[in-house]
């Protein structure tokens, strides 16, 4: 089975008030933060991987993004990926339609059976990349994927809903499936794994290695502006003795009127 | 499958599981590993772990998430290494971290492991938190960032986030600084010193800290090193030299004890109190410094010292080691190492125990309260009695 799996960076946010808006109000200043994987594409890579060790085939990873999104590449080769291929454009702050665009076009060159994405990134979380690209391509997809089981031509899954519920589907080879947390427990990758994956080959493409030029491509939504949320009431630490906080917090939750 | 590139194949065999790795220096008690001491199986002994190993390299069992808590509940205290009566014993420790390198490679290791390890990669500290709050432990003390002063005080990971291990820090910089010693910080440029990531088995990942470490501290110029935690000495002062980082190392207790003698520091203060002493594994079985904390405390006007009856080479591991303290997977019991400890240190009628380690400060803190000891029990770092016999407010 031959496997494309595309992912990204994403800036550390995990801490909010280490996240500033910056000058041009459309982004967040990034160049004192830590980047990692995009948490759902960890999941994809394991799925993918696993895929891989059960029914052979190849496993290609997709970025893009500038230089430095080489590392999530890196990743993948330590896991097991074939091969990799980043196309080297900064496109964090263009619509998704844009990337689903470009996606397309690196897909078609290659081989494959399934393509893989995260349900949703965590900087932008639009969640909608996934199906625009399987729109795109003209292949079906399912979203939200929990749990994933592949013979020749078709692939069971199951899709995980609000409170838990599950839905099963058979689907048709080629398609695409937008991965969620939980479908795997993603393996640690070593240092040292990614310190060989450096000897491996990480192809390099630009939009005009594909066809494609920026000017022609057509945002279909445009940020305005990004904002902060506004600062909330201040919390409350009560202190002191079990004995005084216990009555205080009664007191509190008296005079709200809770009981 | 078995283990591809284990070094140790060879001798492994030679435990022959007689069990003394169980004991403290006497026969007091068989509860001196803390794993075995929390599970009390003898999978959770050195030997079970080296048996269960050998199975896994000769593959009569196969990886399991079991098999790798229970590889990974070794807090690397190294009490086995002193009890084992066989010569091979200076590697048993080395197979448990061997085993656990080979689980890493495979990147099945258990999910707070995981975890921990990439918060390192990330933010250069376990926790996750931010690289840019490493420094937030010092606001208002003054303490200048290092520019080539006598001392690079390294306050190593808990000293720098962890709440309680943050009030060490800055005691420690008070006294350094009522002692007159000229010494700077590195404030948020400061990384992990990767003392647990060598003992959680992650190879690479220690020699790039070690790398980076001792690239900083030679560009600036750095001579002599005063570490806050035993962890961040043992690396310096051992590992580092094989990356060509030979510093001078202290533990800050080798200082102050140094101060206090030549009178460089004046503790006539007092602290009145009765006062036992827990010895960290990273100074005392690593380093063998058994003798300057316990210096200190005697000369300190008002300390009644008494010693645990397991003490110095024989002491039981609070269970933080190994990264233990952020796994926690010896944690959740009255047999958890930590619990076990503070109950030898009250039966000595001591109010005060005594460390000299951020880590074994917040674990035994933790089991103090949990045991409900709250009253009869307070742990205090070393720095804080200092701090208070040399008045600091
Ligand atoms: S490691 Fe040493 S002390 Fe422990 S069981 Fe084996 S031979 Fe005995
Ligand atoms: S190092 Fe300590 S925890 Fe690990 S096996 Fe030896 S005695 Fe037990």
């Amino acid at each position: 089975m031959d496997i494309i799996a595309c992912i990204k960076r994403v800036p550390d946010t995990s801490e909010a008030d280490v996240v500033k808006i910056d000058p041009s109000q459309k982004d967040i200043e990034k160049d004192r933060l830590a980047f990692k994987i995009n948490d759902w594409d960890e999941y994809v890579l394991e799925a993918a991987v696993q895929l891989k060790e059960k029914l052979g085939g190849t496993l290609t990873a997709v970025t893009i993004g500038p230089k430095e999104w080489d590392e999530v590449l890196r990743r993948a080769l330590a896991m097991g990926a074939d091969s990799a291929i980043r196309i080297d454009q900064d496109v964090s702050a263009d619509d998704p339609h844009i990337v689903a665009i470009i996606l397309d076009k690196v897909i078609r060159r290659l081989p494959y059976d399934l393509v893989l994405f995260g349900a949703q990134s965590e900087d932008f979380g639009s969640g909608h990349l996934g199906a625009m690209v399987a729109e795109i391509l003209g292949i079906p997809h399912a979203t939200l994927v929990i749990n994933l089981e592949a013979e020749e031509k078709k692939i069971h899954v199951q899709r995980e809903l609000e409170a838990g519920t599950l839905q099963s589907y058979t689907i048709d080879l080629p398609a695409l499936l937008t991965i969620h947390t939980g479908i795997n427990q993603p393996r640690y990758i070593s240092m040292g794994g990614i310190r060989r994956a450096m000897q491996k080959e990480l192809q390099v493409m630009s939009l005009s290695d594909l066809g494609l030029s920026l000017d022609a491509l057509t945002p279909m939504v445009k940020l305005e502006e990004m904002r902060l949320p506004p600062k909330g009431k201040e919390a409350e630490l009560i202190t002191g003795a079990p004995e005084e906080t216990a009555g205080q917090l009664a007191k509190i939750l008296k005079d709200a009127g809770i009981f | 499958m078995t283990l591809t590139n284990f070094r140790y194949g060879d001798v492994i065999h030679r435990c022959f599981r007689c069990g003394y790795c169980k004991f403290p220096i006497n026969w007091m008690d068989v509860n001196n590993c803390p794993a075995y001491a929390r599970f009390r199986m003898e999978t959770y002994s050195c030997g079970g772990r080296l048996w269960l190993t050998r199975a896994w390299l000769e593959g009569e069992i196969e990886w399991s998430d079991h098999l790798a808590d229970i590889l990974y509940s070794c807090t690397a205290c190294k009490n086995c290494e002193v009890k084992c009566p066989l010569s091979f014993n200076i590697d048993i420790l080395n197979m448990m971290i061997a085993a656990k390198s080979e689980m890493v490679e495979r990147g099945e290791i258990p999910s707070a492991a995981k975890e921990f390890l990439e918060n390192i990669q990330r933010q250069g500290n376990p926790y996750g938190t931010s690289r840019e709050k490493r420094d937030e432990w010092m606001e208002g003390t003054g303490i200048e960032a290092y520019q080539g002063q006598e001392y690079l005080y390294y306050v190593g990971c808990v000293g720098s986030y962890d709440t309680r291990g943050q009030e060490t820090a800055r005691l420690l910089g008070k006294v350094l600084q009522k002692a007159g010693v000229s010494f700077g910080v590195l404030g948020n440029d400061e990384n992990c010193d990767g003392n647990e990531v060598r003992n959680l088995g992650e190879e690479t990942l220690f020699e790039m800290l070690a790398e980076d470490n001792v690239a900083q501290f030679q560009g600036l110029g750095v001579q002599k090193i005063v570490t806050l935690s035993p962890h961040s000495y043992n690396a310096m002062k051992n590992d580092y030299p094989g990356f060509n980082g030979v510093f001078d190392v202290l533990h800050y207790t080798q200082l102050l004890q140094e101060l206090i003698r030549n009178g460089g520091l004046d503790v006539s203060g007092g602290y009145n109190a009765k006062v036992t002493y827990h010895d960290p594994c990273f100074l005392g079985r690593w380093n063998e410094e058994y003798d300057a904390p316990r210096a200190i405390l005697r000369a300190i006007p008002g300390v009644q010292f008494v010693e645990m009856a397991r003490n110095r080479n024989g002491a039981l591991c609070c269970g933080g080691g190994g990264g233990n303290f952020y796994l926690d997977l010896l944690g959740g019991s009255e047999d958890s190492p930590a619990r076990r400890r503070v109950r030898e240190a009250c039966e000595t009628g001591a109010n005060v125990l005594a460390v000299a380690c951020p880590n074994c400060l917040t674990m035994l803190e933790d089991a103090v309260k949990a045991e409900g000891l709250e009253n009869k029990l307070t742990v205090r770092d070393i720095s804080e009695i200092v701090g208070e016999a040399c008045v600091i407010k």
